[in-house]
């Protein structure tokens, strides 16, 4: 039953990226060129909606939380060996799967270029470990850090999001 | 060429909050970049025992419930397949003069289709060795994490996005200036 929940729940996320243009290469590197501001909008109107679902759920403890460990340095590091990733393959772990669908055949490259990057990952894994082991603050939200219920951080951090959103982000075509 | 999206920033954006949220509900939050190294498992698993089992990493997913074919691998199987539909369906599917290089890259870079694929394989490659290293990617923590309000989550999300947002202006020096 979970597989096919799995599978529903994947056809839905396809679709969606795929309609809004998230497994376009011109439309990522558009935003990460500051110029056409769609997929970060997109992310951020994501992220606005969520977070004020998830935290609404979980004051009814309805919402499963799966909260990742911030170890600063590995995450920092991390993030800027994938943000090179991101823009030299113009798609992300997802969007490619998608971009593959589609189709073309780059995106297929990058996919396969992924799997191999896993695996090094998972053979260098113990001479990188340590990283984790530094600044690790465990599982902390923005709420836990603080003290408070998640809807006291969710609703003025998506208020804040509409605002960029609207009123900051504009589009600047060449 | 139909280059707009189907969907505004506005709708894709509330339908992929929305989903999150019934995800969140229903299963846990949505991430896919687990899905690569239980696809690297899988197959060396049957391919090369041996090493799967002696590789710390490798043989984490071993002990799993859920390592093989489970919800998580199946949700990446889905967006293949839901992706390829939706293109189907609205006439995008290989809506490329060329069907390995995107018209921009092709732009700056000119239409060799070897130097193109090396860069999806590196990019690619970099992509997954940073998620894994971080333990998410655009969906798991950008996404997902951020929504959850995750400290490190946040932390990826700005790192990712400077060091994305420089390099891409890098590799596009020339048409700035121009």
């Amino acid at each position: 039953m979970k597989l096919v929940l799995g599978l529903i729940i994947g056809m839905v996320f396809g679709a969606i990226l795929q309609l809004g243009g998230g497994s376009s290469y011109k439309k990522i590197m558009g935003s990460l060129l500051l110029k056409d501001m769609h997929i970060i909008k997109l992310i951020l109107m994501a992220i606005a909606v969520g977070t004020l679902g998830i935290y609404a759920l979980d004051l009814v403890d309805m919402a499963n939380l799966s909260i990742k460990p911030t170890y600063v340095v590995g995450i920092i590091i991390a993030g800027v060996i994938f943000g090179v990733g991101f823009a030299v393959a113009g798609y992300c772990p997802g969007t490619c799967v998608v971009a593959s669908a589609e189709g073309k055949t780059d995106a297929m490259v990058t996919l396969l270029g992924g799997l191999a990057g896993a695996l090094l990952y998972a053979i260098v894994y113990p001479a990188l470990s340590g990283l984790i082991g530094i600044a690790n603050y465990g599982k902390v939200t923005v709420a836990s850090a603080l003290n408070v219920d998640g809807l006291w951080i969710a609703v003025p951090f998506s208020a804040f999001l509409f605002f960029l959103m609207f009123r900051v982000l504009k589009d600047r075509y060449e | 060429m139909q280059d707009q999206p189907v969907l505004s920033w506005k709708v894709a954006g509330l339908l992929l909050g929305l989903l999150l949220i019934a995800a969140t509900a229903l299963v846990k939050p949505l991430g896919v970049s687990t899905q690569y190294v239980v696809t690297d498992a899988i197959v060396l698993h049957s391919a090369a025992p041996n090493f799967a089992e002696s590789n710390e990493y490798l043989s984490k997913y071993g002990d799993k419930q859920d390592w093989g074919i489970g919800y998580g691998w199946m949700l990446v199987l889905g967006m293949f397949i839901g992706g390829g539909l939706s293109a189907l369906i609205t006439r995008r599917f290989r809506q490329r003069e060329n069907p390995s290089i995107p018209s921009m890259w092709q732009s700056e870079f000119g239409d060799s289709s070897p130097r193109r694929m090396t860069h999806a394989f590196i990019g690619g490659a970099l992509l997954l060795f940073g998620a894994r290293l971080a333990g998410g990617c655009t969906s798991g923590h950008v996404i997902s994490g951020i929504s959850q309000l995750t400290v490190g989550s946040i932390i990826f999300g700005f790192s990712v996005f400077a060091t994305g947002i420089i390099v891409a202006h890098m590799l596009y020096r020339r048409r700035l200036q121009s």
